[in-house]
């Protein structure tokens, strides 16, 4: 068991790397109630196209990997969610463009709760019958989707922004792709991305990291798995330009949504190198449109914008993009605006002022989530599944230099990678 | 660990509850104040915190304003309003960086809560009002708030079930108020109440981090201006209508999937001793995923991703949702109702309730984990008079059994039955 100190955020995290692969992590929390786990597997929405060890590459339909997710819970003498009630536990799952996570939180039996999390995922039980099912529920979970403005508004730009690569389509896929799911497809899915090798275990709370890790490390003593071999991933050859500068849709709402985005084309980081960017493009997003930019507040008076205004920057090995946006009464006026003045800011650039005031506001934030143990499970096992590591991010704020943020500022904001999602009211 | 963790002191007229805490990096600091539900102030008490955001004497200018958080340390300023049985809170926060983390260890808390005390007592006035553009811009922002509940198709249907349910009662009222009170507000009008609020209703300090009592009291003490006089208790309408003929109302709008939402009348508060009991019914219906209604409408009939109860406790409402295919309707309602029946007549098995309390118990604690759901938790307690512990609660939650559980049930009586569906096919019930 490795251990490794941050003593400016008072905060000591084991680490130890099972002989099957898995990585496992512990951050005691003393003084919380809860204890939080996540078991995530390196396999999201985005991995429809492989090639499974021994076998022939495969194309599989779109939203298996969430179908999966669900279908995890569904085990031979019933529900899982049972088992987790049982034992006090409140347990849950995700599905995103690269991960899968099965998590649970709980303030009693901890060892009993972190047992049922790693056995539950380890033990498919794929029936016929259970696929067929669980369609009419991810069927709705789809409908909800379509009525959701945000959800359109937002999938409505990646669409835009990406012309083949895999982030475009809906992470739940369609009540038609879905149908051509079967237990088939799902064990293979599962043979190729749940080896332990492809998974990190998170646990943070108010718990003894050596019994804990100890836990874990007879748990999956207990059980064998084939040697763990490199899994190929095909991805589209995706064009440099954006696929659609504009994308527009109706539905019942009452007001409009407009969101716009950069497609980023500095891809492919990992480590370091990756939290660097990441974090020098969310100073340059909240230079130009936090609440604190002189744009941001012009838009606000003249009613284009209200407090939803936000922005947002992704960015995985395989792409990246930054979103802003939110409601408006007229997304035409609001991108006008922004077509206006962001040539003026890029010529100006970010003054060494500006970059002192909003730097200080991403550590504030960054303590602020170092709150909640969900963001630090969540996060820090995305920035390891990026080489990454999620306790640099302090540090590398304080590192950052105004001459870094500019520069990312003239790579990132460039209108000609520029595109737009709308969602307006209907027509009466 | 387990008890109520908040220590309160008097200053002068208000109260100033303080959790000392090395747990959390951040302090977190809340004014509460109440008001009375009424039709005629429920769009001014909502108007209230986003004007006072937009400027003070010292910050005169909203860019001004946010420049001053973003020094800070990126401190959250949070304005909100929200509903407790008949009545409005208002909620103006800040929540701070603890500089200790930071290389450059910064001393921020004073700081903080002098500038949040600024926001609440020193607004930017002219003419004897707020600054009339600030009120325009906030009035028309709020009317756009108040359009767009239609945009969120499953908190539309919650209000608007609540709506049909309440219809003559303050707790229908939408917590943003009604747009067509807007064009009569005006600046000095606003203000005026204002004064009145700020001076006469009850307000509660709220401090979670590493902060003593004593230095939490001393900074309200010394940076708080209105701290002399009468602050008369707000008296709320306790009385609960008896269901006399179930409501069905039905809305049509431009949607793929329907939502299916029913309201209750429980007839028990957070105020009574069956508060707990109750917690457990709602927890047994619809709380959790391995609820009533999760598993016979989701995981057996599979007509839905989502299908749950809630608990509004000060007015003792519970609500129940689910989100379905629109030619479904009958089978969910059927299916629903069935499964409160089953609560009527005890139908409650020994898992139902073991699995209950556990999931029930760990939900209470976990909310000690976040400052503004410690500060939530201690509120309900003082708003309603009736003061629970986590130790009590938890302690109720053990030795709660079936029959407490079915006698709760019985009072439950069905009150509305409300469902939002597509333009097409034929008309069917009310509206």
């Amino acid at each position: 068991m490795e251990r490794i100190e941050h003593r400016q955020l008072g905060e000591t995290l084991y680490y130890e790397e099972l002989p099957n692969g898995l990585q496992v992590y512990v951050l005691p929390k003393p003084g919380f109630f809860k204890t939080y786990a996540t078991f995530t597997t390196h396999y999201g929405s985005i991995d429809n196209h492989f090639q499974p060890p021994g076998k022939e590459a495969v194309r599989v339909p779109d939203g298996i990997a969430h179908f999966l997710e669900h279908k995890m819970f569904e085990k031979e003498d019933g529900d899982v969610f049972q088992h987790f009630a049982a034992q006090g536990a409140s347990a849950n799952a995700f599905t995103s463009f690269d991960r899968t996570a099965y998590l649970f939180s709980c303030t009693d039996q901890v060892e009993a709760n972190l047992t049922t999390l790693l056995d539950f995922v380890q033990t498919p039980y794929f029936t016929e019958a259970g696929v067929e099912k669980e369609k009419g529920i991810i069927g709705q979970e789809i409908r909800m989707y379509e009525d959701n403005p945000d959800w359109r508004s937002y999938f409505g730009l990646i669409e835009s922004l990406y012309h083949r690569h895999p982030v475009r389509i809906d992470i739940a896929g369609t009540v038609e792709s879905i149908a051509e799911i079967t237990k088939d497809t799902l064990y293979l899915c599962y043979e190729t991305f749940y080896h332990p090798g492809n998974m990190l275990l998170f646990v943070v709370g108010p718990v003894d990291p050596e019994k804990i890790i100890n836990l874990v490390r007879e748990n999956q003593a207990g059980k064998t798995f084939s040697r763990q071999e490199e899994i190929e991933r095909f991805f589209p050859e995706e064009p440099d330009s954006v696929a659609n500068r504009r994308n527009e849709i109706r539905l019942s709402v009452g007001i409009s949504k407009c969101l716009f985005g950069f497609k980023e084309r500095n891809i492919g980081l990992t480590g370091d190198s990756y939290l660097k960017q990441e974090t020098a493009t969310e100073l340059v997003l909240e230079a130009l449109f936090g609440p604190g930019s002189d744009l941001y507040q012009s838009l606000y008076d003249d009613g284009l914008i209200d407090e939803n205004f936000f922005f947002d920057y992704s960015l995985e090995k395989g792409y990246g993009y930054s979103c802003i946006g939110g409601d408006t009464p007229d997304p035409d006026a609001l991108l006008n605006r922004v077509q206006e003045e962001v040539p003026r800011i890029l010529e100006k650039g970010i003054s060494e002022e500006v970059f002192e005031r909003i730097r200080k506001k991403r550590l504030g934030q960054v303590l602020r989530a170092l709150n909640s143990p969900e963001w630090i499970a969540n996060q820090f096992t995305r920035y390891r599944f990026n080489q990454s590591d999620l306790f640099r991010l302090i540090p590398a704020l304080e590192e950052l230099t105004p001459d870094r943020v500019n520069r990312r500022l003239h790579e990132h904001i460039d209108l000609d990678r520029m595109a737009v999602s709308i969602v307006k009211p209907l027509e009466e | 660990m387990g008890q109520m963790p908040f220590e309160t002191a008097a200053v002068g007229n208000v109260r100033v509850h303080v959790c000392p805490t090395e747990k959390f990096k951040t302090t977190t600091i809340a004014a509460m104040i109440q008001q009375e539900l009424t039709p005629e102030t429920v769009t001014k008490t909502a108007l209230l915190p986003s004007v006072l955001q937009r400027g003070t004497v010292s910050h005169p200018s909203t860019l001004q304003l946010k420049r001053k958080l973003e020094d800070l340390y990126g401190a959250t300023l949070h304005t909100e309003v929200f509903k407790r049985g008949e009545r409005h809170i208002m909620h103006v926060g800040l929540e701070i960086a603890n500089g200790r983390y930071l290389s450059e260890s910064p001393k921020l808390l004073r700081e903080g809560v002098a500038f949040l005390m600024e926001v609440l007592t020193r607004p930017v006035v002219e003419d004897g009002g707020f600054r009339r553009a600030y009120v325009e811009a906030e009035k028309k922002n709020l009317k756009q708030k108040i359009e767009s509940l239609l945009d969120d198709k499953i908190r539309y249907a919650a209000q608007r079930c609540i709506a049909a349910m309440c219809d003559g009662e303050p707790f229908g009222l939408f917590v943003y108020g009604r747009t067509e009170d807007l064009p009569s507000i005006d600046p000095i009008q606003l203000y005026t109440y204002y004064r009145q609020v700020i001076e006469t209703c009850p307000i509660d300090f709220f401090f979670v981090g590493n902060v003593s009592t004593d230095d939490a009291a001393a900074l309200v003490r010394e940076l708080f201006p209105y701290s002399e006089g009468e602050r008369p208790p707000v008296e709320v309408n306790r009385e609960q209508p008896t269901v006399k003929q179930v409501k069905e109302v039905v809305d049509r709008l431009d949607v793929i999937q329907g939502k299916l939402n029913m309201g209750c009348r429980t007839g028990v508060t957070i105020r009574d001793d069956d508060y707990v009991p109750l917690l457990m019914y709602n927890g047994i219906l619809g709380g959790f995923p391995h609820s009533k209604l999760f598993m016979n409408v989701r995981e057996k009939a599979s007509l839905a991703y989502y299908a749950s109860s809630r608990l509004e406790s000060h007015k003792g409402i519970l609500t129940i949702q689910s989100g379905i295919e629109i030619a479904n309707y009958q089978k969910a309602l059927d299916i629903i109702r069935k499964q409160l029946e089953a609560m009527r007549r005890g139908e409650i098995t020994d898992r139902e309730l073991s699995q209950t309390r556990a999931t029930l118990s760990n939900q209470l604690r976990e909310r000690q984990d976040r400052p503004y759901e410690l500060i939530d938790f201690a509120y309900h307690s003082l708003l309603s008079g009736r003061e629970w512990s986590l130790d009590q609660l938890l302690k109720g939650i053990e030795s709660v059994d079936k029959e407490d559980v079915r006698r709760v049930a019985e009072q439950v009586q069905l009150d509305t039955i409300y469902f939002l569906r597509d333009k097409g096919g034929k008309s069917d019930g009310a509206h």
